[in-house]
């Protein structure tokens, strides 16, 4: 029966979806065990579901290809898991598994999407969405399968006679750890943004790719607060030693690198390891260590005025109970920089170039991203990053010091700047999907070039592409690009971000790859080049980031670094040759695609590699 | 030192280190001799195959106990070593005929130490996992890059030979006193030994190290985590038991109608299989170069000779040895090499061949084609090393072995390198 309604009700006041969606999800890794606290409320940006759930960019898909069977997918929108805001955490109910699947990825995601400015997007020529499937498979590994477009997480039984914190024999979930979803979701969220670093063409490219996924993880897990405050209270260590925020990465199951890499933040950090370490998860646990040290600088710097407060002056805390203020204070101040250092981490991607990073780069781009941001470093951010990295031994190439000036991008010399005026679709594009309340899904395509033809040109429009294509091969000089051969154009999209002080930043990000053919001492991988550029919302050229191929016309100096990037190349591939126990078991037709056939991150994170 | 002397025919009286490469097939049986003031010295480093040469392992066990059987017909071997437990470099051990072979020393790499419990670790997942794989490549349950019958020989190539070791450990004649070695004892970077059954001999130990990083070499983590899913008490797969209870499932029929958007298709769904499944393959190979990360590296100094047998020492052994300056100095001083794990490519680094072996260093390789390894020996390899020296003898290609060299008989090629 219609039942009459007042016409305010038909207003937009009243018919305004709320803007967030509450969820719940476990805080801690339940293979480690049941701690009371361990359930914690989140909340992400409310979009329309459908069973799964399936938003616009993430479609949680419960089919299981060892049981060959689907689990019954959950209705987020059904009123009673509403009104108490999401299921209930709970192992047994599939439904909760794939509620907390979707609760962290499209967290992971916001965190991506307000750092740089714009939406990330899934949609590809095969796929609409990114797929997750909560349990894939019977397995102990999780992972992000490039060719599916999808997050696979695999369940596995608790050894019998070593079940730990298990029952013995109990099914172990990998999708019920908070770190490793956001881990693999950052993953996909890497590859979408340059899937070319899916290439290893060099020691730090799959390092890095691992590195980058365990600090976002960790960093997100810093950032909620609840969970810190109830964690900074029950540990009761000195709160200004950095063993305290250890202790809560492990005791939150910093699973991918079962506490590594904060081990080996407490270490003495070691100038050589970056030098000798071979190992991709271990060399990844360099960057994380160096960027958690610089994290770890600037708390106890927000800190020292609460301390000294509390213990007037003095520094000696109480050994029993923390004042619950403190501790309030305390944990606001650590989860704020914790956020704090995500952005920044995050910002710094679109200052990469294309192809063949390496963690210097990374630095660079780190500090460059930020510079231009916040150019007075009034929270020492950059003075810590570089100092951190400084310490790990991680030194960018082609920098004469590691003063922040000289590890500034290069900007670029005499570059007309970029026909943006005949650009104003792709502008007006950017602004509506990163306005709040003006999105359409349907509408929006992705920026750049669909990763999983290696070779595709980005999906924006033709009239466009033909502007870039244009502009590049004009100035490929300038932009240390081959002229006679094919640019691609990988990707160009606005960036909008908000610097503390309020004001906004419009930039235009461009990217043109190149390659050229290479022998077997390459083992199946071309070598590329490629260059981003950073342009101003006027056309002006900012920052021009290039990894440059060998072929002329380059200056001298650039054709010394080009020539260094493809020996990096050939000694990665003897490298992974002298180490692969599989070469002796392939034939010469699997020799010729031999670093192809490392590529995957099944292998990576079944500790294959 | 490397001068080219022709030598005679008959004994002759230029005191020289005898080497003699047998002819097992795909395996090493090397026995060193050298002239000292009480009597000729003799060192075996391994006997053992997997695919038989010109003759039966048992036909080469009569052919070294009758090398090294004195003229009073006591058989006397100074120091047997054994350098890793692959059966291609014990099996011949297994024969009753040892026990009368009186032998002074036997070495072993710290690995196989009977009450060591770091050894015992190692000891104990390599045989689980080479027992589990055996199991699964029997059912033809397995793929990857590597086929079941290759799974299966490389499982029986690393799973113990019982009696062989037996024999290792507490046979030959003598009461021998065994030495369980390791690079690095005591924090050295390479550690120096002697013997006293070879006096004014000097022996460096280059491998098997005991630093963490090595030794992950010899338990892989991707054994680990394979483990874990097999079940300890029968060695199959753990029965993967659906991880809900059934009322949670919808069949799939009932699924594509009601839930048609979010479909897996059939090439979907068995891609997700395959990535998950495939590992026995890469868990073998993996356990392969476990075990052959356990091998001894030795270089034995007799006069001003050094001779280098590796073993089947892996990446992780020569990287360690290479980067270290003191045995890099020790590999480049080398006379005499013995190629590492019959010419595969892992066993002889590019750094090693290219810029530290000598030019016109002896070179023996005791190798034959086997299916299951196509790139063994490896043909750039072979090829680099022919360009470094022409004293190169290979045992699968008799034919090329340079007689101005070496000698070659019926089962055997001889090198006799001047010890002045």
């Amino acid at each position: 029966m219609k039942s009459v309604r007042a016409k305010k009700e038909k207003s937009q006041y009243a018919q305004a979806q709320p803007q967030r969606r509450p969820l719940r999800i476990f805080a801690t890794d339940p293979m480690l065990g049941r701690t009371a606290g361990n359930r914690i409320a989140v909340s992400v940006d409310n979009e329309r579901l459908s069973p799964g759930p399936c938003g616009s960019r993430i479609s949680v898909i419960d089919y299981d290809a060892t049981q060959r069977r689907y689990y019954t997918p959950v209705d987020l929108d059904d009123p009673a898991i509403l009104m108490t805001g999401g299921l209930e955490p709970t192992e047994s109910d599939p439904r909760f598994h794939q509620q907390m699947a979707y609760a962290v990825a499209m967290k992971t995601l916001e965190n991506f999407d307000r750092a740089l400015g714009r939406r990330l997007q899934f949609r590809g020529k095969r796929h609409r969405a990114l797929r997750i499937f909560p349990h894939a498979f019977y397995g102990a590994n999780a992972f992000y399968d490039d060719g599916l477009r999808a997050l696979l997480f695999g369940y596995f039984s608790a050894d019998r006679s070593d079940p730990g914190p298990n029952l013995p024999g109990q099914t172990v979930f990998t999708c019920l750890s908070h770190d490793i979803i956001a881990h693999e979701m950052t993953h996909a969220a890497v590859d979408r943004m340059r899937p070319l670093f899916r290439e290893p063409s060099n020691i730090d490219v799959l390092a890095f790719h691992e590195g980058f996924s365990d600090i976002v993880a960790l960093f997100q897990h810093f950032s909620l607060v609840d969970l810190l405050r109830d964690e900074i209270q029950r540990t009761r260590t000195g709160i200004s030693q950095p063993t305290m925020l250890v202790q809560l990465a492990r005791q939150f199951g910093y699973a991918t690198g079962s506490g590594r890499a904060l081990r080996s933040a407490l270490d003495v950090p070691d100038a050589k390891l970056y030098s000798t370490v071979t190992e991709t998860h271990q060399r990844g646990s360099i960057l994380v260590a160096a960027v958690f040290d610089a994290f770890f600088k600037i708390y106890q710097k927000r800190i020292r005025d609460l301390i000294r407060i509390a213990t007037g002056g003095t520094g000696n805390l109480p050994d029993a109970d923390l004042h619950p203020d403190l501790v309030r204070r305390v944990a606001n101040e650590a989860a704020t920089t914790a956020q704090y250092i995500l952005n920044m981490c995050i910002r710094a991607f679109e200052y990469l170039p294309p192809v063949d990073v390496t963690f210097g780069d990374y630095l660079r781009a780190l500090v460059t991203a930020d510079y231009e941001l916040v150019p007075d470093d009034e929270l020492g951010q950059r003075a810590a990053m570089i100092e951190a990295f400084r310490m790990r031994g991680i030194y960018p190439d082609e920098v004469t010091s590691l003063a922040e000036e000289s590890l500034l991008w290069e900007s670029p010399g005499d570059l007309p700047a970029v026909p943006v005026e005949q650009l104003p679709q792709m502008l007006m594009q950017g602004v509506r999907s990163f306005s709040r309340n003006t999105t359409r899904p349907d509408e929006e395509t992705p920026q750049e070039a669909d990763g999983q033809d290696e070779n595709s040109e980005a999906d924006i429009s033709g009239q466009t592409s033909a502007v870039l294509q244009q502009y590049a091969t004009a100035n490929a000089g300038a932009l240390f690009l081959d002229p006679g051969r094919k640019i691609s154009v990988r990707g160009f999209h606005p960036v909008f971000r908000v610097a503390p002080n309020g004001q906004l930043h419009v930039e235009l990000v461009a990217q043109f790859a190149q390659l050229r053919e290479t022998d077997d001492s390459f083992g199946g991988l071309p070598f590329r080049g490629g260059t981003t550029l950073i342009v101003a919302a006027d056309g002006r050229v900012r920052y021009v980031i290039a990894k440059p191929l060998d072929t002329p016309p380059i200056s001298d100096s650039r054709l010394r670094q080009a020539r260094t990037r493809l020996e990096r190349q050939k000694q990665f591939v003897a490298l992974c040759d002298a180490a692969d126990p599989v070469l002796s078991f392939t034939d010469d037709a699997a020799q010729a695609s031999r670093m192809r056939a490392r590529m995957g991150f099944a292998m990576l994170h079944a500790g294959v590699y | 030192m490397c001068a080219a002397t022709k030598k005679k025919k008959k004994t002759t009286t230029t005191k020289a280190v005898t080497i003699t490469m047998y002819d097992v097939g795909f395996g090493d049986c090397f026995l060193v001799r050298f002239p000292a003031p009480a009597g000729e010295k003799r060192i075996l480093f391994d006997c053992g195959s997997i695919k038989a040469g010109t003759a039966t392992i048992d036909d080469v066990v009569s052919s070294v106990i009758s090398d090294v059987t004195d003229a009073d017909g006591n058989a006397k071997i100074d120091v047997v070593v054994a350098t890793h437990r692959h059966k291609d470099h014990v099996s011949g051990f297994d024969n009753e005929a040892w026990a009368a072979v009186e032998v002074g020393e036997v070495w072993m790499p710290w690995t196989e130490h009977p009450t060591d419990p770091k050894a015992r670790n190692i000891r104990d997942r390599m045989n689980s996992l080479a027992l589990h794989l055996q199991t699964l490549a029997g059912t033809g349950g397995v793929q990857g890059p590597l086929t079941p019958a290759a799974i299966s020989e490389i499982a029986l190539n690393a799973l113990s030979n019982e009696a062989a070791m037996r024999t290792l450990h507490r046979g030959f004649a003598g009461n021998p006193r065994r030495r369980f070695l390791a690079a690095n004892n005591k924090g050295e970077s390479m550690a120096t030994i002697t013997s006293d059954v070879l006096p004014s001999v000097t022996i460096n130990v280059l491998g098997p190290s005991r630093d963490e990083e090595v030794i992950k070499d010899m338990d892989p983590p991707v054994g680990q985590s394979y483990l874990r899913l097999v079940d300890d008490t029968t060695g199959n797969m753990r029965a993967t038991l659906p991880p809900f209870d059934n009322d949670w499932t919808i069949d799939s029929g009932e699924y594509a109608i009601s839930f048609p958007e979010i479909v897996v298709n059939d090439a979907d769904a068995a891609a997700i299989r395959r990535s998950a499944e495939g590992l026995e393959g890469i868990v073998a190979a993996a356990i392969d170069k476990a075990v052959n990360g356990t091998s001894l590296m030795i270089v034995l100094h007799i006069g001003k000779l050094s001779l280098l047998f590796p073993g089947d020492a892996q990446w992780g052994t020569w990287n360690a040895a290479l980067e270290n300056p003191d045995a890099r100095d020790v590999l480049s001083e080398a006379t005499f090499c013995k190629l590492g794990h019959h010419g595969s490519h892992n066993a002889s680094p590019v750094d090693f061949v290219e810029h530290v072996l000598q030019k016109s260093a002896w070179v023996m390789v005791s190798t034959r084609h086997v299916d299951q390894w196509p790139n063994i020996p490896r043909t750039p390899l072979m090829t680099a090393l022919a360009a470094k020296t022409d004293k190169l003898a290979r045992s699968d290609k008799p034919q090329t072995v340079p007689v101005k060299w070496f000698k070659s008989a019926k089962g055997r090629t001889t090198a006799e390198i001047p010890l002045t």
